[in-house]
């Protein structure tokens, strides 16, 4: 059993990691990215297999884990303990395939993958302030099960399949560059990579280039051997042939808006301040003393944030909830005073920081510009769960 | 240190799916099997499934506990678990082990003679709204358990530790788990909870062994199925009908009754034109081949607007009805509905209103109007049960109107609720009855009124005892012929949870869980002379496992 996990952890670790470039090249991004999931299992897998005791031991193969994932631009990477990834990150990888205005039939894959590390990170989060070793353990597994479904399997696509799916069946798979045709028709010359609807169907090499190795990232269905080359056809190249014998029905992309800089919310430390009573009457008994939620959910720190990023919700989103859904036994019927108050309140213990603007009683339509994610070089005081004291 | 399996367990989920088919696990004869499932009703030792048996009914032959005894039950111990929300689960008891899972997914193996704790799993997931777990599956050597953050796990029964751990959503941003999930055969069925945040329902069976995805069945006809054109629009793709709350099998005719909840946005039916099939139905699905198909299907309330979901389990019984005998399944549902129905075609039986009734056909408006019941009213999740030697169905049910607003939009935001409006707020009292239903007739036996609502299920005994729990934490033995209290314990915290019974060293134990009021059951009536608090308080912040047997 310990042989097998091992061969197995080895499948996943060895593979070379490719350097991004400085042009946009998603293939390169996409195989850059699972090579930093890569490492950031090999930190959780060095520990387990290691004999190492303490909990110095620990942290560090978590807080390494994370860097791998996260990369040096984001606020969870502790440089202090070094990154056997390359600096980038998973996550930096997946934003630069993200960043752009156009969208790809892998579009909802890296998504995924993205929601799938971003919870992975949340754990390794939670890992790095658990005081039980059961607990600890318990956290590296929950991550390791997100990471696997980052990695997904070649032979599916869409959200199941992951990076892996991705390349393997998609134009993520086609090299930066490299010139396409129609996957419906034979390979007229080689390399060739036939693709169709966003699909890649076929990578046709020479038999010289096939002797000295497969292109990383690709999964071969079937093999045809012709008179330049071989064809090796991808796990989706039979659903796409029966389509070839269809009229085209081109799957519609919606075109992503490019990331726009996201506005911060606004609100005042007395708003703030007269919403630790409005909470504690009407909010604490579901949200918790420590605003993670008890029969309800959390609506504060890390497990709220970075589910509030994943699912993109706005200022708008958060005021409609709490203004026309909240107290849940009896919705809206709190002044718009105490309203803007608890939601200051909660901006608060999110992080957030206070200004001159109160936050409005009325709805603006400004507050749809406002995206809520974690807060960059937010200092919580609650490190664990990511919360800010309110005073 | 940490134990090696537990990453060799986990590295089997890349097997899994790496070399899909493998069978992982060997058989053991120490545990239950297919054949144990059909017959779990001669097993009085042991419960091995949500409801007793496939049929759903929890009702026991040859009980100790008697009319005449049931005075002297006293509690044998009380097990503490996690009280982060309420308790809803159902106890899984096998050769002298209790399972039990607390609200936020955290699963427990008791000593069944002593509450003692073997081993605790814990979890942390991330709740979407609210949190709620009803109980394990037992299976061969290891129990299962579908979580909040949309996981499907399978841990050793023997010490709690992980298996396999698969995402058993298919959106885990709307989508959760509350519900048992239930063996058969080879596999395991799992209803999702995601009826009221913007997906479409759907029942799942994935493969007992390694979680691996066998089927789905969704509640919403697509383009081209019949029903379809029961949705205006693109409504459809957001029409909800989520099988939440639990299952019955017929396993001669490989038939599984389940009953699909609420259309979507909740409140807002004019985006929704039409009768919205199969919202609000029973359907009967024949498992006999490779995907379910459709026997039957009977819906109970077109179009409803008010969330007023067939919230019980289906029970099958043959009852007597009008002298003859008949194969029949009864629903309930949160409008404050009994129905039963024939088991072989859907067709109506009977119908009874079990709680105050009003604006039944009235769409929420932007004013706001007042219908009942509210949407925790009616019939709830836990159901009730049939008895055949009084020829009854003993059934909870909860009182209470609310104020009804829809908001005229409905705007779809990943990982909130879709609703065309808020929750009602409740207008006037709130309370409860229990319901002792007549199948000869379709009439009340009797009913009594009780100052709490009641959704703790009905635990039915040959011997003529009905238990059941009140959110005041009351838990109560009632003659099944007359309703006359016989029996009751203060348990102290909110029960939402059904009571089930086993025999450990030839005495019959009954047992039920109780703890957090949760975010639906909070009553100002608890705490009495704590400081005031407007709007809702929480009735204790403990939770436990109570078992109770005769001196």
């Amino acid at each position: 059993m310990r042989r097998i996990a091992l061969s197995l952890a080895a499948l996943i670790l060895c593979s070379g990691a490719v350097p991004a470039r400085a042009a946009r090249d998603d293939r390169a991004s996409a195989l850059a990215a699972l090579a930093d999931v890569r490492a950031a299992v090999s930190e959780i897998v060095r520990i387990e297999d290691g004999f190492a005791v303490g909990h110095g031991a620990y942290l560090r193969a978590a807080h390494r884990a994370m860097n791998a994932l996260v990369g040096r631009a984001d606020d969870g990477y502790a440089a202090a303990f070094g990154d056997s990834g390359d600096g980038i990150g998973t996550l930096g990888h997946l934003d630069q395939m993200l960043d752009q205005s156009g969208s790809w039939l892998w579009t909802p894959a890296v998504q995924g993958a993205k929601a799938n590390v971003l919870a992975a990170a949340a754990t390794l989060q939670s890992a790095l302030g658990e005081k039980e070793m059961e607990n600890y353990q318990a956290d590296l597994t929950q991550a390791l099960a997100s990471l696997a479904l980052v990695v997904g399997r070649s032979g599916e696509s869409g959200v199941l399949g992951g990076l892996d799916g991705a390349l393997a069946n998609t134009t993520l798979g086609v090299p930066a560059g490299a010139a396409t045709q129609s996957g419906c028709v034979a390979p007229t010359r080689t390399p060739a990579y036939g693709v169709l609807a966003g699909q890649l169907v076929y990578v046709a090499l020479s038999r010289e280039d096939a002797a000295r190795g497969l292109p990383q990232g690709i999964s071969v269905s079937r093999v045809e051997v012709t008179g330049t080359g071989v064809v090796l056809y991808s796990p989706a190249a039979r659903a796409a042939s029966a389509a070839c014998r269809r009229p085209s029905h081109l799957q519609r992309t919606r075109a992503v808006a490019g990331a726009a800089a996201s506005a911060t919310p606004s609100y005042t430390a007395a708003q703030a301040h007269a919403g630790i009573a409005v909470y504690r009457r009407y909010c604490l008994q579901c949200h918790g003393v420590d605003l993670q939620g008890a029969a309800g959910p959390a609506v504060a720190g890390n497990d709220f944030l970075i589910n509030a990023r994943r699912n993109r919700w706005t200022l708008s989103d958060m005021r409609t909830t709490i203004f026309e859904n909240m107290p849940f036994s009896n919705p809206g019927s709190l002044s718009a005073k105490q309203y803007a108050d608890v939601t200051a309140f909660l901006l608060a213990a999110n992080c957030y920081s206070a200004g001159v603007e109160p936050f409005p009683q009325v709805a603006s339509a400004a507050l749809a510009k406002v995206k809520l994610g974690p807060v960059r070089g937010a200092k919580p005081g609650n490190r664990k769960l990511g919360t800010c004291v309110v005073r | 240190m940490f134990q090696r399996t537990t990453l060799a367990g986990l590295l089997a989920v890349f097997l899994a799916t790496a070399f899909a088919g493998t069978a992982w696990v060997a058989a053991q004869s120490a545990w239950p099997g297919p054949d144990a499932y059909v017959a779990a009703d001669q097993d009085a030792a042991d419960w091995i499934l949500p409801a007793r048996n496939y049929s759903g009914n929890r009702y026991m032959a040859g009980a100790q506990i008697t009319p005449a005894n049931v005075a002297t039950l006293k509690k044998a111990w009380t097990a503490k678990v996690d009280a982060r929300g309420p308790l809803e689960v159902a106890p899984i008891v096998w050769k002298g082990t209790m399972y039990v899972t607390s609200s936020h997914n955290d699963v427990y193996a008791l000593d069944a003679a002593t509450g003692a704790v073997k081993w605790h799993f814990p979890y942390k997931p991330h709740v979407i709204a609210f949190s709620a777990n009803r109980g394990v599956a037992l299976g061969e050597g290891k129990v299962y358990e579908a979580t909040l953050d949309g996981h499907l796990i399978a841990l050793d029964a023997t010490t709690g530790k992980p298996v396999w751990n698969v995402v058993a959503a298919h959106d885990v941003s709307n989508t959760f788990f509350t519900m048992q999930p239930v063996p058969y055969k080879n596999m395991l069925l799992l209803g999702a909870s995601n009826g009221d945040w913007g997906g479409i329902g759907y029942l799942s069976a994935f493969d007992a062994a390694t979680g691996r995805r066998l089927w789905d069945w969704k509640t919403i006809p697509g383009p081209g199925e019949p029903g379809h054109n029961t949705w205006s629009g693109d409504s459809w793709k957001r029409g909800g009908g989520a099988i939440w709350s639990g299952l019955a099998i017929d396993p001669a005719t490989s038939t599984v009754y389940v009953d699909a909840g609420n259309p979507q946005p909740d409140f807002l039916g004019t985006i929704r034109k039409g009768a919205n099939l199969y919202t609000n139905s029973m359907v009967a699905l024949d498992l006999s081949g490779a995907k379910p198909k459709i026997k039957w299907y009977h819906q109970f309330i077109p179009h409803d607007t008010h969330d007023w979901d067939p919230a019980m389990p289906p029970v099958l019984f043959s009852g007597t009805v009008n002298g003859a005998q008949r194969s029949l399944v009864a629903a309930g549902d949160k409008g404050g509905n009994f129905w039963v129905l024939d088991a072989g075609t859907g067709a109506l039986v009977y119908h009874l209103a079990v709680s105050t009734q009003k604006g039944q056909t009235t769409e929420p408006n932007r004013k706001g109007d007042i219908a009942c019941p509210n949407t925790n009213g009616g019939v709830e999740f836990n159901g009730g049960s049939y008895m055949p030697d009084t020829n009854a169905f003993y059934v909870p049910s909860v009182d209470q109107c609310g104020v009804w607003k829809s908001q005229g939009t409905a705007t779809y935001v990943s990982g909130q609720f879709y609703l065309g409006g808020a929750f009602p707020a409740l207008s006037g009292p709130s309370t409860g009855y229990m319901n002792a239903i007549d199948i000869g007739t379709g009439k009340f036996m009797w009913r009594k009124h009780l100052a709490f609502p009641q959704i703790g299920g009905a635990l039915s005994m040959s011997t003529g005892v009905v238990f059941t729990g009140g959110v005041d934490g009351d838990f109560a033995a009632y003659d099944a012929k007359t309703g006359a209290v016989l029996w009751h314990y203060a348990t102290g915290m909110t029960i939402q949870a059904p009571p089930g019974s086993y025999v450990l060293g030839d005495k019959q134990y009954v047992v039920v869980g109780a703890g957090p009021a949760g975010i639906n059951f909070a009553d100002p009536r608890f705490n009495k002379g704590a400081p005031t608090l407007e709007g809702s308080y929480s009735h204790a912040t403990s939770a436990a496992i109570t078992a109770f047997t005769l001196p």
